[in-house]
């Protein structure tokens, strides 16, 4: 067979090309994204204050100014993004919290811990009060369009609560489970429907709609924010015929994070069980393109990665990095870096000093 | 808060579609081409194309189609716009008036759904039966045509075929059937559906050919009765009809790629193809007979017409004419011949339209000293680059001038000559007429027998029957203008001096005072026709005949003193036709009747040098449609010439205009004098087709340029424009290009000639480099050794020195292979180095790396006609930006912005960096002040702090703009311009308590351009200052856009601003918008990830659109709206306050 035409006009990965075909009307916005999505550059640093304790968890809050960050013994903090000051800390639960998540107002907050009671609780921020308990449920998330309501998760079941009054709305349980180990139930983007132990629901009705094959032992899966697709660790799933649509190998075993903008997927590792009943984290994060899943970069930021967070822009992302092994952590930071920013910019110029002073 | 006006100097040129068909009428035969988010309508004749409509979208063209729908009689066009707005119109044609009428309309965005990486896609059945859209991937769209339904609205019908590249409707299928061309992982394949419209779904397959070319993505249905498709790969052409494939492998189209095609006869069996190198092919298809009476395709042959504007678009007229659509260079009007010329080529240009698409640099500089800007453009890409040369108004080249005082009238004459040229001037002043004979170049006082020198002239010219009349005070004489004898003189019967003429060829008319006489021109007599008494005394007066070819006038037209009226008398009996009272205190200083484009016009310049102009009626008299505009300060004098055959105005006064017509509009166009007194046409032997122009202490014999409101003059380069630069001293410019070389088996070879392989010197980078290379990891790739694969193409960058006069190309520097060119400036400014020198920023681009680790910061001269490098500093990235800073050299490198020092031993030597950034791809700078433009992260704002010799980040804009130009507008207030198609502007606050507060930009303007910006520039295309304006405007800021057009932005006041929003509001609910997308929708910022309001912006082209509304339609827009008069009192708004205001606001471009 005679080797296949190539296309004239060959992606152009080197960015001074792009940017002069943009000049006459060729965008490349995908390569673009590509291109910022392949470079982090630290720029706050947030350590731990007190002994033997660690950070685990970090989300940004809204307005753009702070992190909302939870620890191993309970504690919520909240640092400003600037200054790096810790402004604001109340305790939430009496241990490890695995999972937080502020609304948009920035108002209200819901957290999960590892054991003890509540595990989850929805909070008022400002004056640290709890506003209900949800003594049982393992994992809790706000509903997307509106936020009225939670999901929480408990083995294979997820209820619907309404986010004011905390009552429980609606029971969803599939009625064979998948058993994943880490079943978290979670909203569609447009709250119509919930997925939860790789069943997807219809809210209105609460009925069955789809059992997703399972391909794995861990997760369910998350909605993409087009609402077209479910991300079910390896699987991407066509939420409207239930096809595959396809594979991709790196999101395995990882936690699919969805930048609001710019369409990447951030993936951290998940915690690793090992067999002394220590568990270990990956050091590096993946990020990946949201539109047709082909893999960006690898950043190793060579300390283990417990948490990764988004802000509204896609600008910055905050990472819990700690280094030893559970139970042991030796030092433990939240660190925020810049999206798109090159990491060895200033180490450049302190190179390029040197080099001048020789020449001098 | 900032407020500001945005507005199109310079309309998009550049064509991105192309269709015919019978769209005005079934008889009309139409091009329509659509320029980004404007449409104009040509008419086909065998003159030409002669334009009859032009039509502004709020949005831009996607797709557009013609189609005919069954048992009609004319076509209707179909319409997307990039955000999805689907409409049919319709052009409706009563007797003079085009009217496009919106008949469906609707926006067939979905809220969820993956926009397709291959564009939109839109499709109409050959029988009109269905439209088929494909906007997402995994979904096509149909919409039913259905008679009489106003709302466009789509179905959705799930794909399997994800990746579509093309798709098409077949054509002679029973129900209508989609073909397209999908890609899977095991290549591109082609699949046929049958839709069912009352299931709306697809019903089956009919057919499906797995495996076509790699990179096969265009069909071309064929039509019946042969039926079947085209696929057009990049080495393959396949037909198939559904049985049997034919594919054929022609060599002539493996070099580049096919982009569009036109279909020739109705039958399918010829098919013009463009590529995007500018080549034009013939597909046609050989057909066989089958036996039972069907033809069946046997065979594909491509054969190489010949070269042509690379094209975007091509639509076959009619008579082996067609029409070129370019994006990158001026589209074509070609003509395909049956014989090759002598370069083999079949193909003839017969007109060119000018694009300036796409701009991707320019500088404002005044080449003339006339305090006028002119804008010097890159513009086009690959054999399309050139430079372009726009200025407002009208250019008058002066051939000769004469000192003169005291002129107060002038005529040219033809005295004893064989009627070609002119040969005589005559001049007029005060109690004395003065007579010029020109021969050759040589001009002299003569003599002319029958003349009354001893008086005043207040007209003189050639008439019929080969004679002469000259008008004074005392008398009108006639001459023979052969033996320039005294014929006949007429005297007015009462012994009052003759105040006021005008005169034809055939007739006259004078006034003394109130009594008008009318005077018909005979061989050797002056016959008085025709007396008159009027009530007031006359003022001016016109006999101008009305329309081609007619020598006799049927009116006199007549501009009185006291009551301040405008009258039209009939011939000959001088009665009244019509009387039209102009208003205020103001008398009208000079009056014509005239023609433009079959309309006619009644124009009345006024002493204060406004202007009324009325539509006149040839029939009965009358006038209708008045309007109103400031052509200059005093008063004005109209005078008729002809340039090109077209009839044109030229308005004497201390701002000479022009006053033409385009579009069946009246346009003001100024001319690049500044004053005018007096003028006439000459056409000598020595001055063809010439202008003689009066000053207050001159006489000036000019050619005028081509007749159009910007001016627009080509420097083709034939090759690729990046950036530009001014050098006052030296008077060149310095232009960076890249040209594409091939590898062949002598080297590397041009792809043919251009600026740079022509200069008339050269020079060029040792690709060594006199660096040591191998600090660099990536040293081998510009050592010099890299050879590139046979065939393949390579950029090669150079420096261009162009003379400011000539535009040639004096001088060409090559840099290194590999090495892009990226910025330029001059500056004379560095340390204390007095010399001016051009400085080249550069990039080291290696296709591996995903940005430049390397680039140089080269610094040049030029001086005696010789380049000079006098310094070389090598960086570790792309030089994105240059500017002077303080005397010192600031570059933004890679994500950096860097300050070199410039010392004593003429080098650069870096003295403080900023790093807080992604890619910095632009620089502006304000005394301490750098705004910096980023890939992503929008604007920052940086101050340099002298003592400490360092940046401080003053404040930055945290929205996520993905910048394509920035520029500074005040102290305060910076403009940017980002990659979806918006501006906005950030304001810092100084004042603000906390530093968070004040590190952090407020955005308080944002608009939709809709065009992409890649440049900014201060400056400005009109002359400054002159005469009071009713709309105060502050500072100018141009822009120059992807699709050709020039804007401009510029500051107004909160109370302007509250003033034109309201009519802004009142304007968009007025007009009712082609297609009805809603005005505010079509101005807000949009992006992928947002949609806010338009705020702090004006939009201009909506403002200046009041001027084409009839007087009905101003009123409406008028009622209601109230100015500041004198006094500060607030007043009802007439129209007449809006014209003058928006006529004002037109004046700023």
């Amino acid at each position: 067979k005679c080797p296949d035409p190539k296309p004239k006009i060959a992606s152009a990965n080197n960015f001074v090309v792009r940017c002069a075909r943009r000049a006459i009307g060729y965008q490349s916005k995908s390569m673009d994204r590509k291109f910022i999505h392949s470079r982090f550059c630290p720029v706050q640093t947030i350590r731990s204050s007190s002994d033997g304790d660690f950070f685990t968890c970090a989300k940004f809050l809204p307005g753009d100014k702070s992190i909302i960050v939870g620890d191993y013994s309970g504690d919520i903090r909240i640092f400003n993004l600037h200054t790096g000051n810790e402004e604001f800390m109340f305790q939430t639960h009496d241990n490890y919290i695995v999972h937080l998540e502020p609304n948009r107002s920035g108002e209200f907050l819901l957290t999960s811990s590892t054991w003890g009671r509540p595990l989850s609780a929805l909070w008022a921020i400002r004056n640290s009060e709890m506003k209900f308990a949800l003594d049982d449920e393992e994992h809790v998330e706000f509903s997307k369009v509106t936020q009225e309501r939670i999901v929480a998760t408990k083995l294979e079941v997820a209820t619907i609560y309404d986010a004011v009054t905390g009552q429980s709305i609606l029971r969803l349980v599939p009625t064979d489970s998948n058993q994943y180990t880490r079943n978290k139930a979670t909203f569609s983007p447009f709250d119509d429907l919930v997925l939860s132990d790789g069943v997807l629901f219809d809210v209105n009705s609460g009925k069955q709609i789809h059992k997703l094959d399972k391909l794995n032992q861990t997760q369910s899966g998350v909605f993409h924010p087009n609402g077209l697709e479910i991300v079910s660790n390896t699987e991407v799933w066509d939420v409207r015929t239930f096809h595959l649509l396809k594979t991709v190998p790196v999101l395995n075993q990882r936690t699919a994070v969805f930048s609001p903008v710019n369409s990447a997927i951030y993936a951290i590792s998940m915690e690793q069980e090992l067999d002394n009943g220590d568990s270990t984290f990956d050091s590096s994060f993946k990020t990946v393109d949201a539109i047709d899943y082909s893999s960006i970069a690898t950043i190793d930021v060579k300390k283990n990665i417990y948490d990764l967070a988004v802000n509204r822009f896609d600008t910055q992302i905050v990472i819990v990095e700690n280094q030893g092994v559970y139970q042991s952590v030796q030092e433990s930071v939240v660190r925020i870096y810049d999206v798109g920013r090159k990491r060895d910019d200033e180490d450049e110029q302190d190179e390029e000093d040197e080099e001048e002073e020789d020449d001098d | 808060m900032a407020y500001h006006y945005v507005v199109t100097a310079h309309k998009p040129t550049a064509v991105t579609a192309c269709v015919t068909g019978n769209f005005t009428s079934p008889g009309d035969l139409n091009l329509i081409v659509a320029k980004n988010t404007k449409l104009e309508i040509y008419l086909v004749t065998p003159e030409g194309l002669r334009p009859v409509k032009e039509v502004a979208l709020y949005g831009k063209v996607a797709v557009m189609k013609l189609f005919r729908p069954q048992h009609e009689k004319k076509d209707l066009l179909f319409i997307v716009t990039m955000r999805y707005n689907a409409m049919i119109l319709e052009c409706v044609n009563d007797a003079d008036n085009l009217d496009i009428i919106t008949k469906a309309h609707g926006n067939v965005a979905d809220k969820i759904g993956k926009p397709s990486e291959t564009g939109i896609l839109a499709v109409i059945d050959p029988k009109a039966r269905v439209i088929g859209l494909r906007l997402y991937d995994g979904l096509f769209k149909i919409i039913p045509l259905e008679k009489d339904n106003s709302e466009l609205k789509a179905s959705n019908i799930r794909i399997d075929e994800l990746q579509v590249h093309d798709v098409e409707f077949l054509h002679g299928c029973a129900n209508p059937t989609l073909i397209l061309i999908h890609q899977d992982v095991n290549g591109r394949h082609v699949k046929t559906h049958e839709i069912s419209l009352r299931e709306k779904e697809f019903v089956k397959v009919p057919w499906r050919q797995d495996n076509v070319e790699t990179e096969a993505s265009m069909i071309i249905p064929v039509p019946s009765p042969l039926g079947g498709a085209i696929i057009i790969g990049q080495e393959n052409i396949l037909y198939h009809d559904g049985i049997t494939p034919v594919v054929v492998a022609p060599a002539v189209i493996k070099q580049s790629t096919i982009v569009c095609y036109a279909k020739v006869d109705p039958g399918g069996l010829r098919y013009l193809l463009g590529d995007m190198a500018g080549h034009l092919f013939m597909l046609f298809l050989e057909v066989d007979n089958r036996g039972d009476g069907n033809d069946v395709v046997k065979d594909l042959k491509v054969e190489l017409l010949g070269e042509i504007a690379t094209p975007e678009c091509i639509t076959y007229l009619d008579n082996g004419v067609l029409f070129i659509g370019s994006r990158l260079g001026d589209s074509q009007l070609v003509k395909l011949t049956t014989k090759p010329n002598e370069s083999g080529s079949y193909v003839t240009v017969m007109e060119s339209f000018t694009n300036l698409a796409p701009i991707l640099d320019m500088c404002v500089v005044d080449l003339e000293r006339q305090g006028q800007g002119q804008l010097v453009t890159c513009s086009g890409a690959f054999k399309e680059g050139s430079l372009r040369i726009i200025r407002n108004g009208i250019g008058i080249q002066e051939h000769a001038s004469i000192d003169l005082p005291g002129i107060k009238g002038m005529w040219a004459l033809q005295v004893a000559s064989d009627g070609r040229y002119d040969n005589t001037l005559v001049l007029a002043f005060v109690g004395q007429t003065r007579v010029l004979s020109l021969n050759g170049e040589e001009v002299e006082e003569t003599d002319i027998a029958g003349f009354a020198s001893d008086q005043q002239t207040f007209f003189c010219g050639n008439v019929i029957h080969e004679q002469i009349v000259q008008i004074t005070p005392i008398s009108a004489r006639l001459i023979s203008a052969q033996n320039k004898t005294l014929l006949a003189e007429w005297k007015p019967p009462s012994d009052k001096n003759i105040a006021v003429v005008a005169c034809n060829t055939c007739q006259i008319v004078v006034s003394t005072g109130s009594i008008l006489y009318y005077i018909e021109i005979h061989q050797n007599e002056l016959i008085m026709k025709g007396v008159t008494t009027l009530d007031v005394e006359v003022a001016c007066l016109d006999i101008s005949p009305l329309g081609d070819g007619v020598t006799t006038s049927e009116y006199i037209a007549v501009g009185l003193w006291t009551d301040i009226t405008a009258r039209i008398l009939r011939i000959p009996d001088l009665s009244e036709a019509t009387k039209e009272y102009l208003g205020g205190e103001i008398i009208p200083r000079s009056v014509l009747m005239t023609c433009f484009e079959g309309h006619s016009y009644l124009l009345c310049a006024l002493g204060d040098g406004s202007m009324f102009y009325f539509v006149f009626h040839k029939d009965t008299g009358t006038l209708s449609d008045k309007k109103r505009v400031t052509l200059g300060t005093q008063p004005t004098v109209l005078r008729t010439f002809r340039s090109l055959s077209t009839t044109n105005v030229f308005a004497c006064s201390d701002r000479p205009t022009v006053i033409y017509s385009s579009n069946h509009k009246l346009v003001f166009s100024n001319v690049n004098m500044k004053e005018v007194n007096h003028m006439c046409s000459l056409n000598a032997e020595a001055y063809p087709d010439s202008l003689a122009l009066a000053t207050d202490s001159s006489v000036t014999i000019g050619t005028i340029d081509e007749i159009q409101k910007l001016h627009i003059r080509t420097v083709p380069l034939q090759e690729s424009p990046k950036r530009i630069a001014y050098q006052e001293e030296s008077q060149t410019f310095g232009v960076l290009t890249a040209r594409i070389d091939i590898q062949d088996s002598t080297g590397l070879n041009p792809a043919r000639p251009s600026a740079s392989t022509m200069a008339q010197s050269t020079t060029s980078s040792s690709s060594v480099g006199s660096l040591s290379m191998s600090k660099s990891g990536s040293s081998s790739l510009i050592g010099g050794n890299i050879i590139p694969d046979y065939g393949q193409e390579v950029e090669v960058h150079n420096l261009l020195i162009i003379d400011q006069h000539t535009f040639e190309v004096l001088h060409a520097h090559q840099l290194m292979q590999q090495e892009y060119a990226m910025s330029i400036i001059s500056t004379n400014r560095l340390g204390g180095d007095m010399n001016e020198y051009y400085i080249v920023g550069t990039a080291t681009v290696n296709p591996e790396e995903s940005e430049p680790k390397q680039g140089r910061i080269l610094i040049f001269q030029w001086n005696d006609n010789k380049l000079t490098q006098v310094s070389e500093k090598e960086i570790k990235g792309a030089c994105y930006s240059l500017a002077e800073f303080n005397g010192k050299l600031l570059a933004s490198i890679n994500s950096t912005v860097r300050l070199f020092e410039w010392t004593v031993e003429k080098e650069l030597r870096l003295e403080c960096s900023h790093f807080n950034n992604i890619l910095t791809l632009f620089l502006k700078t304000k005394g301490d002040f750098i705004l910096l433009g980023d890939l992503m992260r929008s604007m920052t704002l940086l101050q340099y702090k002298t003592m400490e010799g360092s940046f401080e980040e003053i404040a930055r804009d945290y929205n996520p703009n993905w910048m394509t130009a920035v520029e500074i507008l005040d102290d305060d207030i910076f403009l940017g311009a980002e990659n979806s198609f918006n501006i906005f502007v950030c304001q810092k606050d100084s004042a603000a308590t906390t530093d968070e507060e004040r590190s952090q930009m407020h955005e308080v303007g944002r608009f939709h351009v809709g065009d992409m910006i890649n440049v900014f520039r201060h400056g400005s295309l009109v002359m400054q200052n002159l005469g009071e304006t009713s709309t105060p405007t502050t500072g100018c800021v141009l822009f120059g856009t992807v699709s050709g057009a020039i804007g401009l932005v510029t500051q107004i006041t909160q109370d302007f601003y509250d003033f034109l929003l309201e009519l802004q509001n009142k304007l968009s609910t007025v007009i009712k918008s082609v297609g009805k997308i809603d005005h505010s929708q079509w101005r807000a910022f949009n992006t992928d990830i947002k949609t806010e309001p338009s705020e702090g912006f004006i939009d201009g082209d909506l403002i200046e659109s009041f001027l084409d509304l009839s007087h009905d339609k101003m009123k409406e827009v008028a009622d209601g709206l109230q100015i500041t008069g004198e006094g500060g009192m607030k007043q009802d708004c007439t129209v007449d306050d809006l014209v003058k205001m928006v006529e004002d606001l037109t004046r700023i471009h």
